[in-house]
């Protein structure tokens, strides 16, 4: 099933995506060292502001900033260093948790990220999809005029603040569902009934506000997408064989989906964003939450290795949509992709 | 010609209704400030109020005036979406225009340049580059957020440019000895603009938003009040939870209806200039 064309345009992608992060992990490299002034004393006195009472934690920091910046070193060994680290998926010391490693604190919480983030985006996803399709197939009645106006609107709205009125309203005023966390305080993560369902409950809100927000920009493209879909030839061509109806909307829903699917690639980063913030205004434990902590502690070995991870992510992402496209895609699969 | 090219556009509801919106918040960012003489930053006594005659919109946990920061926080929030905006639309415009023009290694390197900050999601680099300043101004937020939000649109120009350029009339234009410049303004420019008034609108968008997000996550503007910061302090004292709503109700309307607006306008332009989308 696999053929030779879509090994190459697999390898291609892969080759760009490794390139891709390196250029990443360069700008991470890069950053400290180009802001004017010894960038390591004024973290170092920047932290100090921070973590005023603690003498000892700033002597910790200090030596795992020396040994991490490393500026003494030539910059090129540095900067072979940090990335074969990189590579290697060695992130550094946290300095406000110090001595736990950056990626023992970056593991644990990037499930909750990864719950919330992928069920909400592939949900929004096909209901948009969907909902845009269904307008443009009616187009110009009233479905159409409703589906595209609240699309226009609702597109607009950040995950976040839609976040901030379910929380006011259905937590606060109603108090129907729980205003934040992952799950009731006091209870540990376990795999129990009564626990999976107190997750579930802490869950609706937050997927229900990505869900809903990201939901109009697909239902926006999609419609487009059916709409030129609906004008090409073989449209016209079904039609005059007497195709029937349900049949013809099929093959163009199809044909439509298919740049909505390069969409989604390129959309979850935006939407990885929204959903990071997302999780600070619910204090749900995700890595949003972890690198708001790092952020307020100023801890840059945790927050670029937040980072790393994050974008490495995004690319893997990435690549298993393009890998899905090129399944369904017979163009790139035989190898037409120009 | 541009008189003509736009009379249809006020034919257009949508148009219309999104370009009155989108005035009556530059008019209010503009004017609202002077017409509404409450020092945003004053501390009173009138503590996490609700509504009413003397604070129209109430005030927060230090007394200030919720509808004072608000007038403060539309006119900064549309400045750092035009300013990113801009940015992001001269990086976009080169970019394309270089990569359509020189076509060769020029347009590979380019292309593969453009497809790398594609796929890097803007809003964390951004995040990650706030994070080293510790004084950050609306201007350098601007810059930060317009530097990565140009490279759909340099994609979008460069497959414009590249099919215009092989259009008879540009042939013809070459063909009468037209120079590069009359040709760029004559040909290229018309065909172009639309699409680039339309990004530049969702451009400012992408900066409204971006600077809410950075707001949120506490790396806004250090100075200054705009509608991301007016969120993140109603976040940090908990108003959601205690239910202050005019605290964080506002600032997310104004955000929404300006944002929905702008998309409301490029819609409409679409509709109107494309004939496929054209209503009958």
């Amino acid at each position: 099933m696999i053929s030779k064309q879509m090994l190459k345009f697999i390898g291609r992608r892969l080759i760009f995506l490794l390139i891709t992060y390196i250029v990443a992990t360069t700008i991470v490299f890069i950053l400290p060292r180009v802001i004017p002034g010894n960038p390591l004393n004024q973290i170092l006195s920047r932290l100090s502001q921070v973590a005023q009472a603690n003498p000892e934690q700033i002597r910790a920091a200090e030596k795992t900033l020396m040994e991490q910046f490393a500026f003494d070193k030539p910059w090129y060994v540095q900067y072979f260093d940090f990335l074969g680290n990189a590579l290697k998926g060695d992130l550094g010391t946290s300095v406000s948790y110090y001595p736990r490693k950056v990626l023992d604190l970056v593991i644990p919480v990037l499930p909750w990220t990864l719950l919330l983030l992928l069920p909400a985006t592939i949900v929004a996803w096909f209901l948009g999809n969907s909902l845009g399709a269904l307008a443009a197939y009616r187009r110009n009645s009233w479905i159409d005029k409703g589906v595209l106006t609240t699309s226009l609107i609702v597109s607009q709205i950040p995950y976040y603040w839609l976040g901030m009125i379910f929380i006011f309203f259905f937590g606060v005023k109603l108090g129907i569902l729980p205003v934040g966390g992952a799950y009731s305080q006091g209870s540990f993560p376990n795999w129990s009934w009564s626990f999976v369902l107190d997750v579930l409950k802490h869950y609706i809100l937050p997927f229900a506000s990505i869900v809903v927000s990201a939901m109009g920009g697909w239902a926006i493209g999609m419609r487009l997408m059916v709409i030129y879909e609906l004008g090409n030839d073989y449209v016209r061509f079904s039609e005059a064989l007497g195709m029937n109806d349900k049949r013809i909307y099929k093959y163009v829903f199809r044909n439509s989906l298919l740049p909505q699917i390069t969409g989604l690639a390129l959309s979850l980063g935006g939407a990885l964003g929204g959903a990071l913030i997302t999780e600070i205004i619910f204090n749900y434990p995700g890595t949003g939450f972890l690198l708001f902590r790092a952020l307020t502690s100023l801890d840059y070995p945790l927050i670029q290795g937040i980072f790393v991870i994050l974008i490495a992510s995004i690319y893997l992402a990435n690549f298993i949509v393009d890998f899905i496209y090129a399944v369904i895609d017979p163009r790139i699969r035989l190898g037409q992709e120009e | 010609m541009f008189k003509n090219m736009f009379k249809p556009l006020f034919k257009s509801k949508k148009f219309i209704i999104g370009l009155s919106i989108v005035l009556f918040f530059i008019l209010l960012g503009i004017f609202g400030p002077m017409i509404y003489r409450v020092d945003p930053t004053e501390m009173t006594w009138d503590m996490e109020q609700a509504p009413s005659s003397t604070h129209p919109l109430g005030t927060d946990t230090y007394g200030r005036d919720i509808l004072a920061q608000l007038l403060y926080g539309i006119r900064s929030s549309l400045y750092v979406g035009f300013l990113a905006a801009l940015i992001s639309l001269v990086i976009g415009t080169i970019v394309g225009t270089f990569s359509a023009v020189r076509r060769g290694i020029t347009d590979d390197l380019l292309m593969s340049f453009t497809n790398i900050v594609l796929t890097t999601p803007s809003i964390l680099i951004a995040i990650l580059i706030a994070s080293y300043l510790d004084v950050r101004s609306i201007e350098m937020i601007a810059v930060i957020l317009g530097l990565f939000q140009w490279p759909w649109f340099a994609r979008a120009i460069r497959a414009q440019l590249m099919s215009v350029l092989s259009r008879e009339y540009v042939y013809l234009s070459k063909m009468a000895g037209y120079g590069d410049f009359r040709l760029i303004v004559e040909d290229l420019i018309p065909t172009i603009a639309t699409y680039a008034f339309m990004s530049f609108v969702l451009f400012i968008n992408g900066g409204i938003m971006g600077e809410a997000s950075l707001s949120l996550i506490g790396l806004g503007p250090t100075e200054g009040i705009s509608l991301g910061t007016i969120l993140q302090w109603s976040v940090m004292m908990d108003a959601i939870r205690r239910g202050l709503w005019w605290w964080f109700v506002p600032p997310g309307i104004a955000i929404v209806a300006v944002t929905a607006s702008l998309l409301i306008i490029s819609t409409a332009m679409d509709e109107v200039f494309n004939p496929i989308l054209r209503e009958e």
